[in-house]
């Protein structure tokens, strides 16, 4: 039993000799796992996408695997050999797949040995199969870092059993790393985490995307823009309650309102009942690469969301030039400086309020040009700055050694109650004798190795940005065979 | 931590993400967790206080029970329809000249039911429950008596399950239905039309009638109302008790652990109560927003 405990914590043998040697300019491996990404529109999407072209061009390897998306399945490859892994796992409510903590196993494993992967990490708490990664990887004997891109409450049911699962899930977990400060309080509690294995990386946006243009406003009017899933968590009825309101006081106000969702009606019966259907624009769904064009078009970026773990679309609006007008929930108030953001309680009166000032600093002129307001967000929120924060993590998580199954099993039993931390630690018992089986079925040698296609050392050549620096370049290229 | 704008190091720590700060990702401050805040806005409760409101429940029970209780008392022909019929007359006369005389003390503007309209609509009630009586009685010919019972055992479960206790006036259409329709199945098998009649009006009652007055009652009187709940109960122990020993001794123990220990339980574990709140919770919206003035 302890030899093939021993064989099971060096397992990863192949890559385990390339990290070595790689070690000095401190390469990982890393694998993103989330079941949301692209085809799918998201923060978490973006979020995941963004970070690994930047770990890419900093000479890290990135795989990202998620599930099968309808007919895209399969290996496909992204902008600079990001290489990523639709899995057929069969998907169960919301993009979520199934977590049985067993089926997704000899797929993940395939790919984390194939990839030569060091470091598992996994994003979104709403994601099953993050959650699965994470428990593959920690019996593999990979080290973890998982993303929570959300807030919870305490009170309910449901919140109840997903921070039970939360807080075994993460008990073993390398790094955490959160969104926001209060996002960190959150999954603090609701994981009982030592604070101390936290990190606050805050998401960004990419400034290039979202410049102001003044000639797309009109003149005669002034717009407010809200750019949001129609859906009750994002406050559209409190917006409901704001269109008539301020509409009857200001002849020239206009709401442009990007989005879909099952809020819509709400915001279709105030236009018909108020008669306001040249002065409220519901755009529907946007692309993303529209978000920009209607953005510029508004004075006003209004964000009336009831729960926010950081909130992009304000630093979206804000880069655009636009005044920010939003809701002082979760991590928000942490997210914009004061003079660029005017916060409101969520409620009608207080956004009414809250608006009717910026309308009249509008009017009177007193803010600053939408140039100035880009200029100064352009530097707050960046792609590479996350990266670079990242990667600390993961220098960080990389020299601390995975749990051996035997204290696994005792830090599941001490964490996770008696009851919760017996079954999961049977669970991780069976995980493991899985893995053996798969390990005798299809030996790790046998397999054979992928071809690294990605970033300046891969095989399809350096990627033409100016940013590679000259030390990524001349090393070696590192191709484990 | 960025190289433009950093600051000295004596720079206290600030809960923003948009300065690059000198301390480390995972650096956590003396305030963390400075908002959060413990068992917010929750109620502490009295014993007796609960033990009052508990009353409602208990008085709901043995309603229950004094209605099967009267249906025994019919089917063995212990009690004439007849008498049941003036009994019930007499009560409601009274139930009702009570509920009358809380009513303007409720400060309802305007009398919204004259008693002329309260006359018909108990005339409407009667002479159709009269009118179908026969036809009720033979209802559930075709049913076995088994499945009768085990029908309205159901039904009557799922009244008291369903029941507005809080607001028991107007009585929640679920629960008043299946009371009712447990009253149809064993009024059809008593032995005559006459029976089945008086058997529905006193359903009606007790189901629909009782919780109004009660709720007036308990509106105007909350001292007395206590005292009334106290007495329904006894009334319902020894009404069973005296055709069927065993489930008056049940009812006790059902409306004692009711009213007395799992109010006890209550406040007992009131103590572990550890409800936790902060700036992560999602807002709720308390404004009605269909009232949106113009």
């Amino acid at each position: 039993m302890d030899q093939l405990r021993k064989r099971a914590a060096r397992k990863p043998a192949p890559e385990a000799d390339t990290a070595a040697s790689s070690g000095p300019n401190g390469r990982h491996s890393i694998c993103m796992v989330s079941d949301f990404f692209y085809p799918n529109m998201g923060g978490v999407e973006s979020h995941i996408y963004q970070l690994s072209q930047c770990l890419i061009e900093k000479g890290h390897k990135v795989v990202i695997a998620t599930h099968a998306y309808g007919e895209r399945k399969g290996v496909r490859y992204l902008t600079n050999g990001l290489k990523v892994y639709y899995l057929p796992l069969q998907v169960m409510y919301n993009q979520s797949t199934a977590t049985t903590c067993f089926h997704s196993l000899p797929l993940l494993r395939c790919v984390f040995v194939r990839e030569g992967i060091t470091v598992v990490h996994a994003h979104s708490s709403f994601s099953a199969m993050a959650h699965d990664a994470l428990f593959h990887a920690k019996t593999m004997g990979l080290n973890t870092v998982f993303t929570d891109h959300s807030l919870f409450g305490f009170a309910d049911m449901s919140s109840v059993l997903t921070n039970k699962l939360l807080t075994v899930s993460l008990c073993d977990t390398n790094h955490i790393v959160c969104v926001s400060y209060t996002s960190k309080e959150n999954t603090v509690l609701r994981a009982t985490l030592n604070p101390e294995i936290v990190s606050v990386i805050p998401n960004a946006v990419d400034p290039t995307d979202f410049t102001p243009d003044p000639s797309q406003r009109q003149g005669d009017r002034i717009t407010i823009v809200v750019i949001s899933r129609l859906v009750y968590r994002k406050g559209i009825d409190l917006l409901g309650g704001i269109i008539p309101e301020l509409c009857l006081k200001h002849p020239d106000l206009h709401f442009l309102i990007g989005g879909e969702g099952p809020k819509r009606i709400v915001l279709e019966e105030v236009r018909e009942k108020y008669q306001l259907h040249d002065r409220v624009r519901l755009l529907g769904a946007l692309e993303h690469r529209d978000v920009r064009g209607v953005l510029v078009q508004g004075h006003i970026f209004l964000n009336t969301s009831l729960t926010e773990a950081f909130c992009m679309a304000i630093v979206e609006g804000a880069s655009c030039g636009l005044q920010v007008v939003s809701t002082r929930v979760g991590g928000i108030p942490e997210v914009l400086p004061e003079d660029l953001i005017s916060l409101c309680e969520p409620n009608v009166r207080s956004l009414c309020a809250g608006l009717e000032s910026v309308i009249a600093g509008l009017r009177s002129g007193a803010y600053p040009s939408p140039t100035a307001i880009h200029a100064r967000v352009r530097h707050l929120y960046t792609w590479r700055n996350v990266a670079e924060r990242t990667e600390k993590v993961y220098d960080r998580v990389a020299g601390e050694e995975v749990l051996p199954l035997d204290r696994r099993l005792l830090r599941l039993r001490e964490h996770c109650g008696p009851v919760a931390g017996s079954i999961f630690a049977f669970l991780a018992v069976v995980n493991f004798l899985f893995l053996l089986l798969l390990q005798w079925l299809f030996p790790d040698q046998v397999m054979d190795m992928a071809v690294d296609a990605s970033g300046p050392r891969g095989l399809w050549g350096p990627p033409k940005r100016d940013t590679m620096s000259a030390e990524e370049a001349a090393a070696p290229a590192t191709k484990a065979e | 931590m960025g190289p433009d704008s950093a600051p000295g190091p004596a720079a206290p720590w600030r809960k923003v993400l948009w300065e690059r700060q000198s301390f480390p990702d995972n650096y956590v401050d003396e305030r963390f967790l400075g908002e959060l805040r413990r068992n917010d806005g929750v109620r502490q409760y009295r014993y007796w206080a609960v033990v009052k409101e508990a009353g409602v429940v208990g008085q709901q029970l043995s309603c229950v029970a004094i209605f099967i209780a009267l249906w025994l008392y019919m089917e063995q022909g212990l009690l004439s329809p007849e008498a049941l019929l003036w009994t019930s007359l007499t009560v409601g006369l009274l139930g009702y000249a009570l509920y009358a005389a809380l009513r303007p003390r409720l400060g309802s503007n305007g009398e919204p039911r004259t008693p002329l309209a309260d006359l018909q609509t108990a005339a409407i009630f009667l002479s159709f429950t009269f009118g179908f009586s026969p036809v009720l009685k033979t209802l559930t010919e075709s049913v076995s008596t088994d499945t009768v019972y085990a029908m309205s055992a159901l039904m009557l479960l799922a009244h008291l399950v369903s029941f507005p206790y809080a607001h028991p006036s107007p009585t929640g259409s679920l629960s008043l239905n299946a009371a009712l329709f447990a009253s149809v199945c064993l009024a059809s098998r008593l032995p005559g039309a006459l029976h089945t009649f008086a058997m529905l009006s006193c359903a009606l009652l007790m189901f629909a009638l009782w919780p109004c007055l009660l709720q007036s009652i308990r509106d105007n009187a909350p001292g007395p109302s206590a005292w009334l709940c106290a007495g329904v109960c006894l009334g319902g122990v020894g009404g069973l008790g005296s055709r069927w020993p065993g489930g008056a001794a049940l009812l006790a123990l059902a409306l004692l652990s009711v009213t007395l220990l799992c109010p006890l339980l209550l406040v007992k574990l009131q103590r572990h109560k550890d409800n936790i709140q902060g700036p992560w919770d999602e807002a709720e919206i308390h404004e009605d927003l269909c009232h949106i003035p113009y």
